[in-house]
């Protein structure tokens, strides 16, 4: 089932004579379940795609569907509600709250929705990810490999449709970095989750079922590995 | 959640909350001190108008018996009535009504006038009163801008707060646009990131708007207290009893809640609009969108003075509040210190020292006519008077032909200038006022003496002059001749009925004036002023009337007599007459203190609205300054790396403190400049009077104020800052 599917998607920033077009006709389609990595040099247009991809920028052209939803056609607030249902967002610097615990972090798409966690599955999530005893702990308190964790695991409460991630290993030593692609990795697996990982590490990329090679802004290949 | 994460960042970052606590503390305090003082106004001109106009709030006129009397008690909204025994007459009875509820007076009136038997014209309103509780007649077209007045003013206060304020709110906001970027990546809303923004605003001001509603309170408490001490000796004033209302407490912190909501919603509604891209995009470090230059503190103070220019104009929105709430304050202080100091000098000239010569106590002897007065001779004998005047004023009209114009008027076009309200055109000629000062007569033997003509109480002195109307300075007007001085007697009409005449003899013409504390001709130009004795009174009085109600009297005391002697001779005089007349009393001296008093006082009330809005200002430097560590370590880590060393840092704070208190200097200055050379060219004063007399010291205290709290706040900045390690935040690319 097709969970993602990008057609003909531009991205053009500045005007007049300062335009820069990051994305030249973007043509991409995801399955559900599939695990993709996405690479490229630096400056490829990688990182402007997932946030396309994630809603929280616009395509200049063409159109992105996700789970059914046409992105082009929500305005702010219902883009918001999207992202929070929807999509899960891991970046390479975490962000998470530093003023909020850890538990709270990672619950906070659900409390936004003013939902109430599903127990079982949090503490599944967090059993996971290794975060059992440092829920009530502040970011600033855990290593990075730690702060990365609690930030895939508030990407995944929700249970959204497609997992993003930029570069999650690139603030991160060699242990760690493994530890969280076989976080992903597990995650795919045990809970059917669809990923789009955008590294620039080939090593990395290695480890998705697919990869998708970006450069100047274009796909140059598109390789399954399964 | 949002409760949690806003309490959480309360509680970690108190520092840039200091400004918006400060703002809206004095927000509240000073919409709380405008609201209670329109209510105590308001409340003293209610008291006045009872006081002066009667409590009564409807009134019925017409033949009315017992019975009609028992209906109108009867009505079940008439609280009381009283029958207005003064206004009542044989036949007509003149009865006052008080309601319980005074907002349907307007059909109850009418209603009672009928069930007595009268028509609609036989009612009238206390619509001076009833307008005061908004009740208002479509028949009563008298303009009542009171209501409208304190609206607009409160809006206008309400508004310019907003404007002062809202960058606080901005400030604090605004350090945490990263954090709300991550929760919009993560499916905040809008909605939802605004009315995180607005709690927290409440959270933040809602002990502060009420403490600052509470002091308001006490201190308007305070000053009408203390205005009632300083004016108690002020003729005619009536004491302001101070009051409150729970409706004005509703109404001042509904205005200040208003005020501080709109302040906080402006800057949440710009961030919750941003995109989670361009929040999460943004650092929390100082950026130039474009390239500047600091040309003057570059050439002044090297690589630190650009800087030190390049942070401060990247800060340029964080400070907004400062830099606004510091120049306006200071620019206020500034010009109102001119502008009393300019009024007091006036006042000292034109009257204070004017007068200096002329009167030491002036009494005003109420509805008493000059010829019924008969204490003159008493008042003479009193020890420690030099002279004493007894006088009284009445308006007449004289006729002045086209052959009795001076020369030098005519030359100046005559009447032709002239306003008709104060010269009518006539056949044979002008009618214009002639002002009658009636002076006892030993008073005007004296001076005739002064004029150089014969002691006599045959006639009267006629001042002949009139202002230059070509010179507009009313400090020293030029004067010319008013009528030519060939007559013998002048004509002189009853105001109103000028066909009924009096003659009386001329005696002199002259330019100069007896002593008396008196100014002519300063609103009407071409008034004639004719000095007569009371002698010459008695025989005219018939013909001509016009007289004003009270008589004066002017007591010159021995030279350099003190407060204490003058206060002495006071008591003396209204022990001698007051038992008899009804009187109203003035001392040079207590006048000049009281003045003096007065100004100093409202001096020090609009010096600390000066004072309450720097207070703003500079808690936003303290709130800029003390996030610095949050702000700039990177900033500072950058230049440290590349080999800054901490006192070229001091360096850079040193001159971004200067800038911050000076900018208000800068602006000022000139301002100043321009404001007080147009006031000194409308006041006909040469500067170096002024200069003598210019408010430095209170200036340069304010400003000195202003410099040592804006380098305090740089000096606490600074310590955090240089507390952390600078060399970590490079290796930290987490931030």
């Amino acid at each position: 089932m097709e969970i993602l599917k990008c057609s003909g998607v531009e991205k053009i920033f500045g005007k007049g004579d300062n335009q820069v077009a990051a994305l030249k006709g973007i043509n991409l389609s995801v399955n559900q379940g599939e695990f993709v990595a996405i690479v490229g040099a630096s400056g490829s247009g990688k990182s402007t795609l997932l946030h396309i991809l994630g809603s929280v920028d616009r395509p200049t052209k063409g159109t992105v569907t996700i789970d059914g939803v046409n992105l082009g056609t929500l305005n702010s607030t219902a883009a918001a509600i999207f992202r929070r249902r929807k999509v899960g967002l891991v970046y390479q610097f975490y962000n998470l709250i530093p003023t909020l615990t850890v538990r709270k972090n990672i619950l906070m798409p659900l409390l936004l929705d003013k939902r109430k966690p599903d127990t079982a599955y949090f503490q599944r999530i967090v059993d996971t990810l290794g975060l059992s005893d440092r829920l009530e702990a502040m970011p600033d308190q855990l290593s990075g490999g730690q702060q990365q964790r609690t930030a895939i695991a508030r990407s995944l409460i929700y249970r959204p449709a497609l997992l993003l991630a930029d570069e999650p290993t690139g603030n991160l030593d060699r242990k760690n970095s493994r530890e969280i692609i076989d976080l992903l990795k597990l995650s795919n697996r045990n809970l059917k989750q669809t990923i789009l990982l955008i590294t620039h590490d080939e090593k990395i990329a290695l480890e998705a079922d697919r990869v998708v090679t970006i450069e100047d802004g274009r796909i140059v290949a598109d390789e399954s590995r399964r | 959640m949002w409760k949690d994460y806003s309490l959480s960042y309360i509680k970690s970052n108190r520092s840039s909350s200091i400004s918006v606590i400060v703002a809206s503390f004095i927000s509240a305090l000073l919409l709380s001190l405008l609201c209670s003082f329109f209510y105590n106004l308001w409340k003293s001109d209610v008291d006045r108008i009872r006081l002066q106009e009667g409590d009564w709030q409807g009134r019925i006129t017409g033949e009315l018996d017992e019975v009609d009397l028992s209906t109108i008690q009867n009505y079940s909204n008439v609280e009381k009535f009283v029958v207005n025994t003064e206004l009542s007459g044989e036949q007509e009875l003149v009865v006052d009504l008080y309601f319980t509820n005074m907002r349907t007076i307007l059909t109850d009136l009418p209603r009672i006038a009928n069930l007595v038997g009268l028509e609609s014209e036989a009612v009238s309103y206390h619509h001076s009163l009833l307008s005061m509780y908004l009740i208002r007649d479509p028949q009563d077209t008298a303009p009542r801008l009171l209501f409208p007045a304190y609206l607009s003013m409160t809006v206008m206060a309400c508004v310019s707060l907003v404007l002062i304020i809202h960058n606080a709110f901005a400030m604090s906001m605004s350090t945490r646009v990263h954090q709300f970027g991550i929760f919009s990546s993560i499916g905040a809303t809008p909605r939802q990131i605004r009315t995180c923004l607005l709690q927290e605003a409440g959270m933040l001001t809602a002990l502060p708007i009420l403490l600052g509603n509470l002091l308001g309170i006490v201190i308007s408490k305070g000053v009408i207290a203390w205005a009632n001490t300083i004016a108690v000796d002020a003729p005619g004033h009536i004491k302001t009893v101070w009051g409150y209302h729970p409706l004005v407490f509703a109404v001042t912190l509904l205005a200040s809640c208003l005020t501080i909501f709109f302040s906080a919603l402006l800057p949440a509604r710009k961030l919750s609009k941003l995109t989670p891209l361009e929040a999460i995009r943004s650092t929390d470090e100082l950026r130039l969108k474009r390239r500047k230059h600091s040309h003057i503190l570059a050439f002044f103070f090297g690589i630190e003075g650009e800087l030190s220019g390049n942070a401060l104009k990247a800060q340029k929105k964080a400070f907004r509040t400062a830099t606004l709430s510091l120049t306006l304050s200071f620019l206020a202080f500034t010009l109102m210190q001119c502008f009393f100091t300019l009024s007091q000098i006036s006042t000292t000239m034109t009257y204070f020292e004017r007068y200096q010569d002329a009167w030491d106590v002036m009494v005003t002897v109420k509805s008493t006519k000059i010829d019924e007065f008969e204490e003159t001779d008493a008042l003479s004998g009193l020890s420690g008077v030099q002279n004493v005047t007894v006088y009284q004023k009445a308006a007449a009209k004289k006729m002045i032909t086209k052959e009795e114009i001076s020369e030098e008027l005519r030359a100046l076009g005559g009447f032709a200038n002239a306003p008709e309200a104060h010269v009518s055109s006539r056949d044979d000629g002008w009618l214009v006022n002639a002002l009658l000062v009636i002076m006892d007569d030993a008073s005007f033997l004296q001076y005739c003496e002064q004029v150089g003509i014969a002691p006599s109480l045959d006639g009267a002195v006629i001042l002949n002059y009139i202002r230059d109307i070509t010179n507009s300075n009313f400090r020293d007007p030029g004067r010319l001749p008013y009528v030519k001085e060939d007559s013998a007697a002048t004509v002189l009409r009853q105001a109103g009925q000028e066909e009924i005449t009096a003659e009386v003899p001329v005696l002199a013409y002259t330019r100069e004036v007896p002593v008396l504390r008196e100014a002519y001709g300063e609103l009407d130009h071409y008034v004639l002023v004719h000095f007569l004795p009371v002698s010459v009174w008695r025989e005219i009085e018939g013909q001509i009337g016009g007289t004003e109600s009270d008589s004066y009297i002017r007591v010159l005391a021995e030279d350099g007599a003190t407060l204490e002697e003058l206060n002495e001779l006071e008591t003396m005089i209204l022990g001698l007459i007051s038992s008899k007349y009804e009187t109203e009393s003035e001392n040079r001296i207590q006048e000049k203190l009281d003045n003096d008093e007065m100004i100093q006082g409202m001096m020090t009330i609009l010096g600390g609205f000066c004072v309450l809005l720097a207070i703003i200002g500079l808690g936003n430097v303290f709130s800029n300054t003390l996030g610095f560590v949050q702000q700039r370590r990177r900033e500072f880590a950058r230049y440290l790396s590349v080999g800054l060393t901490p006192s070229g840092i001091r360096k850079m704070f040193c001159l971004e403190a200067l800038v911050i208190a000076g900018r208000p200097v800068l602006i000022t200055l000139p301002v100043t400049a321009v404001a007080l050379g147009l006031m000194i060219r409308a006041s006909y004063l040469e500067p170096t009077v002024f200069l003598r007399e210019a408010p430095i010291l209170p200036v340069a205290i304010f400003l000195l104020a202003i410099f040592g709290f804006v380098a305090l706040a740089y000096y606490l900045g600074g310590r955090k800052l240089f507390r952390c390690d600078l060399s970590e935040v490079l290796r930290d690319d987490t931030l």
